[in-house]
């Protein structure tokens, strides 16, 4: 009972330590500043996104344009911030629904044990094992293109890890003192699962959430490639990366840029999610 | 233990029926048919072709035959190459794919859990930050961009390493295996991290180091055992995905393993081909599952009695 | 594992804090001494056998397997000898008789004869054996309806065995391109009892194409065949030309990736890239940088958008013709495509020993805006939104973007782009659920019906919709034409109804372009992109 009644006070506690972490509040500040600059791009942009320059050409960073301009003449400075709306959003966006589902799933598995666990384990090894390319091959077809499928056809491919390294979590905790002390005192499922099993399980949560939106910013290059999602001109950061490689000898800034959007990003994801970790440890706040 | 194995293993059936079942019908709705070209073939050829695959039988016909052909082990002729069978192109594409593979664990597991140690020692120090931006580079630069830069910096402008194959030349394996191992060494690092962490603030841990024992081998011999549980159930999937997820790194440095044919047979609608490698990778999710499930009993023995009982 | 790891990372360790990897020979080097050539040859090969093939990297490989009744000179283009040392041709061009050198010998040293050739026309143009290119032999009299099974007896096809060596064939009109075809793959001849010895000889799926069983009769024969690794060919020993062939051995690489290839290029893994497109921006960099290995020709082929001529707004062949103005070619392929293209006015590319097609338009977006609103969209008011559908690639893509931003600044129209995974693309064209597609055309024999025949109103290829009775007579009316003037009328009023009507936008004739080692020898670049590597040959550079 004794966490109980600490509720409240670990999170100010935890605040109060993420504070402290100067690294972590730098990071925060500037995925702050990322997310308002996104928002306000259509304000701010130089230029638009689409409009082509086909004399001038792909050309080196300069004055006029200050992250130079891809082959058909195109500001690279705006594309990479439109491009940072769509990666955001569709980072955020399917990150938090697989979250939701992993999360979910893997801790009602990992609890209730037995049966269900092998049946709700068993499920997602029949998903994880779908041939991924045809499933997106038929969502264009079956939908068409629209941003929210997107968001929800990544979110349904990538809980199905998150819910396995949750559930392996909660199967570890499960056995722990604390919790079998909690069930004995009669709470019932569900407030062990919320306050006992998740906040226990937050370590590879985050670790794990953090790895996932870059690597989902990436996939959404690969389904508007199946033809799924965004389409040309409109750019994403994936896409912005993947046209890159292809000219990274003539035009590296053509790379450069939006390599070094998305890895500051990740960057300050996890210097962000390892201070939250690290604040938020429910054993270290008793000392 | 067996009983549990044994349990497990009779659980795989219903799940590859089940993928085998889904597939088949996913492939069977999607559009485009195996014999679309860009010159499109009369319709008369189309008939034809189907004929001699059987395609022109009702789909539970066709489901149910390819079943039957399936336990006697035929997996059926490739669509796209019609003079071999999916049984030969898996079989000699797997060994290939598995030593790739396996490096490519190799790099992730040695640079991944060794910098993610280091970093939990001392957390929030440069002890830390180092390695772990270190790791981090792999999920910076994902595959598709890692290799080409590896190959124009160590294959042609240096000129050390060669720029492709798979055993043609003397250290042609090295940069497709760090390319493929990159990035799951990232997610091994900071997995590592992060239950290393967990652990070090344990009770146990903390009485151990508050003995006197030295750090590094309450490290390796008590902390390690359960900070590395994370990314045992992580290396599950990781290790079947580095099977299916090679055919970047297949394709950059012209790799004839199967990694390639997993994602080219999606988009030639080939069939049979589909479905064998679909197969081939649901065996190793269950199995790769599997062993990871068991590692993670054996890490933690207080979940045996509950998760063996099942 | 550790040990295992080490094993791995040393060897990294050590060549990178040393610099110590030696410099190995490069295949390039390799290949001097050995007579070797090393080639990068798109994808991976589906199946050799000439009769079902359809892709490029399957017939660059035949044609050094495989040799026809007759071959082209690789300069000319000029039919030249082939397994046929020399033909008569009937006073009217129907009736051929070709006299076989009785020297052209099968890879197992069997005899090639005249009833080899029977045996192969009849497997190509029996429907089981699946053949896509069967209506290549449709010139042949009978050929078609034995194909449509109206007749069952094969000897009423027009092809004669007249004895082991000699060869008739009585064809349906005069087909000046006749002898051109003889080249194609799917006229050339396979060996009826080694097939039979490995299954049905009309069966698709019949495996004498492994490697260990195929039998040919071109230059070279194949040894290894290592899927997704390499093709190997060596010398033929039973061909008859011996004093014609100087390499020992042919390695094809399948590399798909337009950027690999150009890196096993530049580190010396391959003498020249098969594949005829480069990595775009990369051109330019070899124009400065290394101009004599690469090679650009301008091709007999056209890239073109095509439009749903079934569905508003594109019903109306003043909005096709608007739209067909309002391009600007020039700057699209010196911009853009910069590959040495040409900008294109007619769906028939050029040719300067036969027929050109006249130029009929221009780029006009004065004109266009006054198509536009004849049509009933003045200043593109009240036009809807329309999708250029492609397939995903990086030209397609650029291409599409240029067009969307032309017209949008032309015509004040609005047009999306749409990119779909290839098979998807190819039912969407067939099912017509798109306004416009990307395609494009590259010809099988250097005539122009090989174009124009695309849109007779019931070819499997025609996905516009458009229909029109008097082209398709035009059509007919050129195969049965006896002489070249008339054919070449026939064909420029074909070109003006496809100007008027407008269901396909020209936009440019494809350039060829490959990167070949200087050292190469006897590798002429040509409109057909024909390349027999048996005349080819090393000059072996001077330091060797």
């Amino acid at each position: 009972m004794q966490e109980l009644e600490q509720g409240r006070s670990l999170w100010d506690d935890a605040l109060s330590r993420l504070r402290k972490n100067k690294l972590a509040m730098i990071s925060l500040c500037y995925l702050v500043v990322l997310i308002i600059v996104a928002l306000i791009t259509p304000w701010i942009a130089p230029y638009s996104y689409e409009a082509q320059d086909l004399i001038l050409g792909a050309t080196p960073p300069s004055s006029e344009h200050w992250l130079g301009t891809d082959s058909l003449g195109r500001d690279q400075l705006t594309r990479v911030l439109y491009g940072s709306r769509i990666s955001l959003a569709v980072g955020f966006t399917a990150t938090s629904v697989a979250l939701l589902i992993g999360v979910l799933w893997g801790t009602v598995a990992g609890f209730l044990g037995g049966r269900v666990d092998a049946f709700m384990m068993r499920v997602v090894d029949i998903l994880y094992a779908l041939p991924f390319a045809i499933f997106i091959i038929l969502l264009t077809v079956v939908f068409g293109r629209s941003l929210i499928l997107l968001f929800l056809a990544i979110g349904a491919v990538e809980w199905l890890t998150m819910a396995r390294i949750i559930r392996g979590q909660v199967l570890t905790l499960r056995h722990q003192e604390f919790v079998e002390a909690a069930v004995s005192m009669g709470l019932n499922r569900w407030q062990i699962i919320r306050r006992h099993l998740i906040p226990n399980a937050l370590g590879p949560i985050i670790v794990y959430t953090t790895l996932t939106i870059p690597s989902v910013i990436l996939l959404e290059s690969f389904l508007s490639f199946l033809g799924l999602g965004i389409q040309p001109p409109q750019s994403s950061w994936g896409s912005l990366i993947s046209s890159g490689v292809e000219t990274m000898e003539e035009y590296p800034w053509l790379l450069i840029y939006p390599g070094l959007a998305l890895s500051i990003t990740l960057f300050s994801l996890n210097f962000l999610g390892d201070g939250l970790r690290d604040a938020l440890d429910p054993r270290v706040s008793k000392d | 233990m067996l009983k549990f194995l044994l349990k497990r293993i009779l659980a795989a059936i219903p799940v590859l029926l089940l993928v085998i079942l889904i597939t088949f019908l996913l492939i069977r709705i999607a559009p485009g048919g195996p014999f679309d070209r860009e010159r499109q073939a009369s319709p008369e050829v189309i008939e034809n072709l189907n004929k001699r695959y059987n395609l022109d039988d009702p789909v539970y016909v066709q489901f149910f035959n390819y079943l039957g052909n399936l336990v006697q082990g035929d997996f059926g002729p490739s669509f796209k190459y019609p003079n071999r069978s999916v049984t030969e192109i898996i079989s000699n594409g797997i060994p290939i794919t598995a030593e790739l593979g396996l490096y490519a664990l190799m790099v992730a597991i040695g640079i991944g859990v060794v910098s993610g140690v280091i970093a939990a020692l001392r957390p929030n120090t440069a002890q830390d930050y180092i390695p772990m931006s270190m790791s981090m580079i792999g999920i910076c630069l994902p595959a598709f961009v890692l290799g080409p830069i590896l190959v124009l910096i160590f294959g042609i402008y240096l000129g050390w390493l060669p720029v492709s194959g798979w055993g043609y030349q003397a250290y042609d394996k090295v940069l497709p295996s760090l390319t493929l191992g990159a990035a799951y060494a990232a997610y091994m690092a900071r997995l590592t991290r992060g239950g290393m962490l967990e652990v070090l603030s344990q009770d146990y841990i903390r009485t151990a180091i508050a003995k006197g024992l030295p750090k590094w081998k309450v490290v390796l011999h008590h902390a390690l055992r359960g900070g590395l549980a994370p990314v045992i159930t992580f290396a599950g999937p990781a290790a079947a995905g580095l099977l299916s997820g090679s055919f970047v790194v297949e394709s950059i440095f012209q790799i004839p393993g199967m990694g390639q044919f997993y994602l080219q047979a999606a988009f030639n609608r080939d069939y049979t081909m589909i479905l064998g490698t679909t197969i081939f990778f649901a065996s190793l999710i269950v199995i790769f599952n599997l062993l990871a499930d068991v590692l993670l009993v054996w890490l933690n023995p207080r979940l045996r009695h509950s998760t063996l009982k099942n | 594992m550790k040990i295992k790891l080490l094993r791995l990372i040393l060897p990294l360790v050590c060549i990178t804090a040393f610099g110590c990897g030696q410099k190995t020979e490069t295949n390039v080097e390799k290949g001097y001494k050995t007579k070797t050539l090393y080639i990068a040859n798109g994808s991976e090969p589906e199946f050799l056998d000439p009769h079902t093939s359809t892709g490029s990297p399957e017939n660059n490989i035949q044609l050094a397997m495989f040799e026809g009744l007759t071959m082209k000179d690789h300069k000319t283009l000029k039919p030249t000898p082939g397994v046929a040392k020399s033909w008569d041709i009937s006073e009217d061009r129907t009736f051929y008789t070709f006299h076989l050198r009785d020297n052209a010998k099968w890879s197992n040293g069997d005899p090639v004869t005249a009833q080899d050739f029977v045996n192969s026309w009849q497997r190509i143009l029996t429907p089981s054996i699946s053949g896509d290119y069967a209506y290549m032999l449709f010139v042949i009299k009978n050929a078609e309806k034995f194909y449509r099974s109206e007749i069952a007896d094969f000897s009423e096809v027009g092809i004669k065995a007249v004895d082991e060596h000699t060869l008739t064939v009585q064809l349906n009109n005069p087909t000046p391109y006749f002898l051109q075809l003889l080249d194609h793959h799917s006229f050339y001849p396979v060996n009826k009892k080694v097939i039979e010895q490995h299954g049905d000889f009309y069966d698709p799926l019949n495996p004498w194409t492994r490697p260990e069983n195929i039998v040919s009769n071109g230059a070279f024969k194949m040894e290894v065949w290592d899927v997704n690794r390499a093709i190997e060919l060596v010398r033929n020993e039973y061909y008859w030309g011996q004093d014609r062939i100087h390499l020992n051995r042919l390695v094809f690489y399948p590399i798909e990736d337009k950027l690999a290839e150009e890196r096993a290029f530049r580190s010396g893994q391959i003498h020249l890239t098969f594949t005829p497109q480069m990595a775009t921006e990369k051109i330019a960099v070899y124009r400065e940088k290394n101009p004599e290995a690469l090679h650009i020709q301008p091709a007999y082929s056209t890239y073109y958008y095509m439009f749903n001529t079934t569905k508003k707004p594109f019903d109306d062949a003043r909005v096709r013709q608007a739209l067909a103005y309002a391009v600007d070619r020039k700057t699209l392929v010196e911009k853009v495509t910069k590959g040495g293209e040409v900008p294109s006015y007619s769906l028939i590319p050029m040719d300067p020993e036969g027929y050109s097609p006249k130029t009929l338009f221009s780029d006009d977006i004065e004109k266009a805006k006054a198509l536009l609103a004849e049509a009933g969209y003045p200043n593109g008011e009240g036009f809807p939104t329309v999708e250029i559908l492609y397939n995903n690639d990086e030209v397609h893509k650029k291409v599409a973007l240029t067009l969307q931003q032309m017209w949008k600044n032309a015509l004040n129209i609005n047009v999306q782009l749409f990119n779909q995974e290839w098979k998807v693309y190819l039912s969407s064209r067939k099912n017509k659920t798109y306004d416009i597609a990307r395609a494009g055309w590259i010809a099988d024999y250097l005539d122009p019906s090989n174009f124009l025949e695309i849109f007779f109103s019931f070819s499997e290829n025609n996905h516009t919709g458009w229909e029109n009775a008097e082209y398709d007579q035009i059509l007919r009316d050129a195969q049965s034409a006896t002489t070249d003037a008339a054919r070449f009328e026939l064909f420029e009023r074909a070109n003006q109804i496809l100007f008027e009507e407008m269901p396909l936008l020209p936009l440019f004739y494809y350039s060829d372009v490959n990167l070949v080692n200087p050292t190469v020898k006897n590798w002429h670049d040509n409109v057909m992109h024909y390349h027999r590597v048996q005349d080819v040959d090393f000059t072996v550079p001077a330091s060797e």
